[in-house]
């Protein structure tokens, strides 16, 4: 097999170097201080992983991303950042759609580990790709379920008002009838705020997505926190983040495109593996999240 | 001292139902009343009739007329009415005291003479003191001065409390800047640091291989079979490893890390410097460094979009605060990029003029509607949204200038920028000497050792 092809952006040269040297065996590596230089290899070169940096003069990292997600779909998309605001933490999820958000200064094992994941996703992509596989995204005969997760009515209504009935629409407005309605069967899309009462349910959509990679998790809010979305991104492959109130034109947008994700990945599980999150890392939610498991293994074995 | 009736804080408190005379009543009569214990404090009667005061008669007025020779014997048997003042003073039960008060004080005559009479819709209902209505006023001036002092600490409180919420709202926005320009250099200098460990382990590694091969080969008992061995073991692993370029790669990263570390070191001592947030204008700076520590500080926010002039000219050194004046800089500068769209370009010039030090700072942003000119240093003017603004920087840094005895004025037009000059005083107004060498040099210290 051929060396996978690495493309580093960051407008700090040492970084570049540094990270270069990360990755002197196993990589044929190109790097750039420029984006638009980045854009320009990407286009002309099969690359499996971008590792960009967010803050630069040209151009934001989201942004750049944005483009190589245009530019070559199949390319995994990492952001390695020193800091980051919630604005563009948000623009990562929902432009850039990365693969991983990692921070400055970074565990060298753990970002090498990272993209050694993608490139192997990457490259699976690839040959996907080469043999032709025609990308279904039609839709299945069974009427695909959306579960909203919120205490919040007008959640419901608003995602009501944008399907009708294109979808069977379940509604729970606490942890524990959510998680019995997605151990009672599979869900496509889940739309869900961050807080169901006074319990963060990050960890069901952590946990889910495990399980599931097909699933896709939109999460509305009007609760910003940086850290806990860099962890959804990571652990949960959040889709989308929206803040509330809710604009229901961009919901219904990016509910078709989601739905059409969906689709794609139930007809190809070639494909989940890049939908693949990080593992948990808060020891509470661990804790969480292996109640939940269980609970999802009972119902399921019960109901075939 | 007069009897002090209960003062409440309204007139109806005031009232003392005094049994008023008719006008009809006698001089006689009225000499009796004036002499009855109850009516002892009076200073005079009213007269109604039909319920309605007409007139007051006063004691001192009465006995004006009645102790005058023959007074009694010409008048005593003649009506009040023909003696009476027909302008009494009249209070409504219900009028506010202060306005009470301005009324009576403006028809009262000296020496007091007379009490006031209290009416409801016009009908008598008694008489009220003048000096209870003064202590009224009084309890009630020192209520309201209460009020009035707890107000100003409040306000005082909250202002304090705003003032320190713009620090920390610039300081929010400083620490995202820092965070990223330390977490960049911390990055790369932790990962080489990572990876010279690693390649040094793996030299080792080959050193060992190396002195093992040596050591066969000068070993006259070593057999041709185990020299083999080392020799292919070395080159397995000069292939794995590409020392050389390694090595030479290493020593760049090396280079990298010292000038990374010098970099976080001077953002920490920049820090160190901005954060001193004490007030005492005790530091004698060059103005100069303080526009740099503030462009330091404020780099993130300034280089993805802002072309950056410098024409600092030399300049004799200030008696400041100089956190304060970096907080200064700091906000305009960041004004400066937030009032560009995409790009644009920041001039910074000073000067001296005749013990005077002059700053300005001149941006090719949007520019200031003229309407908002005068407003821009109100506090919580802001033009920008929630979340962005808070409208105190400038008031603050206006407050700052001031304290420090200069001035900053604004220029804008709209479409092409807006510059803020800023004047100090070479040596500032507040607590620094004026004059004299005799004060900057320091007092002899008593050597020691
Ligand atoms: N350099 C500038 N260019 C254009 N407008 C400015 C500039 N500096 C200040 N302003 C205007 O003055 C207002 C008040 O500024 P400031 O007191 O710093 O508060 P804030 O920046 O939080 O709004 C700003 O909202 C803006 O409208
Ligand atoms: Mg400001």
């Amino acid at each position: 097999m051929n060396k996978p092809t690495l493309l580093l952006i960051d407008d700090e040269e040492r970084i570049l170097r540094s990270l270069r040297m990360l990755f002197f065996t196993g990589y044929n590596v190109h790097m750039t201080t420029d984006p638009h230089e980045a854009i320009r290899i990407l286009r002309d070169e099969k690359v499996h992983v971008i590792v960009s940096d967010q803050r630069m003069p040209i151009m934001q990292g989201s942004e750049l991303l944005r483009i190589a997600r245009e530019t070559s779909p199949s390319t995994m998309r990492i952001l390695l950042t020193g800091y980051s605001d919630i604005k563009a933490s948000i623009a990562s999820v929902n432009e850039g759609e990365v693969f991983r958000y990692l921070l400055k200064p970074w565990n060298a094992e753990e970002v090498k580990q990272t993209v050694a994941q993608a490139a192997a996703i990457a490259e699976a992509s690839f040959a996907l790709q080469q043999s032709h596989v025609e990308i279904v995204a039609s839709a299945p005969e069974k009427k695909p379920r959306v579960l909203i997760m919120d205490d919040d009515e007008s959640t419901a209504q608003a995602v009501q008002e944008v399907l009708h009935d294109r979808c069977e629409i379940i509604w729970a407005s606490n942890a524990q009838h959510a998680m019995e309605e997605l151990a009672k069967q599979d869900i496509s899309v889940v739309i869900s705020d961050l807080m169901l009462g006074d319990t963060n349910v990050s960890y069901i959509l952590k946990t889910i997505k495990q399980i599931n990679p097909q699933t896709q998790c939109i999460v509305v809010t009007s609760f910003d926190d940086t850290s806990r979305l860099i962890d959804l991104i990571n652990q949960a492959q959040i889709a989308r983040y929206l803040s509330k109130p809710i604009h229901k034109s961009m919901l219904a947008r990016d509910l078709e495109y989601l739905l059409k994700r969906f689709y794609a990945l139930s007809n190809l599980p070639a494909l989940q593996k890049s939908q693949s999150v990080a593992p948990i890392n808060d020891p509470q939610e661990k804790l969480l999240s292996l109640n939940f498991m269980g609970l999802l293994n009972r119902l399921r074995n019960v109901t075939p | 001292m007069r009897r002090g009736h209960n003062t409440g804080n309204d007139i109806a408190s005031l009232v003392i139902p005094l049994e008023p005379i008719a006008p009809e009543v006698t001089l006689e009569e009225v000499a009796n009343m004036f002499l009855y214990p109850d009516n002892a404090n009076v200073l005079s009667l009213p007269v109604v009739d039909n319920g309605r005061p007409v007139g007051v008669i006063s004691r001192y007025r009465f006995l004006d007329i009645y102790l005058k020779p023959y007074g009694r014997e010409l008048h005593g048997k003649r009506p009040i009415s023909a003696y009476m003042s027909n302008a009494p003073l009249l209070v409504a039960h219900d009028q506010p005291l202060a306005e009470a008060a301005q009324h009576v004080a403006e028809h009262m005559r000296f020496p007091l003479t007379e009490d006031f009479i209290i009416t409801e819709h016009g009908i008598y209902v008694g008489v009220g003191f003048v000096v209870d209505l003064l202590k009224a006023i009084e309890v009630q001036m020192r209520a309201n001065s209460d009020e009035l002092n707890q107000a100003y600490s409040r306000l005082k409180s909250s202002q304090l409390a705003l003032v320190q919420s713009e620090k920390m709202a610039s300081l929010g926005q400083m620490v995202a800047g820092i965070a990223h320009e330390i977490n960049t250099p911390l990055g790369y200098v932790q990962n080489n640091v990572a990876m010279g460990q690693e390649l040094f382990a793996q030299v080792q590694a080959m050193i060992a291989g190396y002195e093992a091969l040596v050591d066969g080969l000068l070993n006259p008992q070593a057999d041709e079979a185990q020299i083999t061995t080392l020799m292919q073991q070395v080159a397995t692993m000069r292939a794995d490893i590409n020392a050389h370029a390694m090595l030479g790669e290493m020593q760049g990263l090396m280079t990298d890390s010292l000038y990374g570390i010098g970099q976080i070191s001077e953002l920490v001592l920049n820090l160190k410097n901005f954060s001193r947030m004490d007030a005492a204008m005790t530091d004698t700076v060059n103005l100069n460094d303080c526009i740099e520590s503030a462009l330091n500080i404020g780099r993130n926010v300034l280089k993805s979009k802002v072309e950056l002039i410098k024409e600092l000219g030399e300049l004799p050194k200030i008696t400041c605060a100089p956190s304060q004046l970096n907080q200064v800089f700091l906000n305009l500068f960041t004004n400066a990029a937030q009032a560009m769209e995409t790009s644009g370009r920041l001039l910074i010039k000073t000067w001296h003029v005749d013990g005077m030090v002059y700053a300005s700072v001149a941006d090719t942003g949007l520019g200031i509607q003229p309407e908002n000119l005068s407003r821009i240093f109100d506090p919580f003017f802001t033009t920008k949204p929630v979340g962005e603004g808070t409208g105190l920087g400038l008031a603050i840094s206006q407050q700052i200038i001031q304290q420090h005895g200069g001035e900053i004025r604004v220029e804008s037009s709209v479409g092409a920028g807006t510059c803020f000059y800023i004047r100090l005083p070479a040596r500032s107004a507040a607590g620094a000497p004026r004059d004299g060498t005799t004060l900057q040099t320091p007092p002899t210290v008593l050597r020691t050792a």
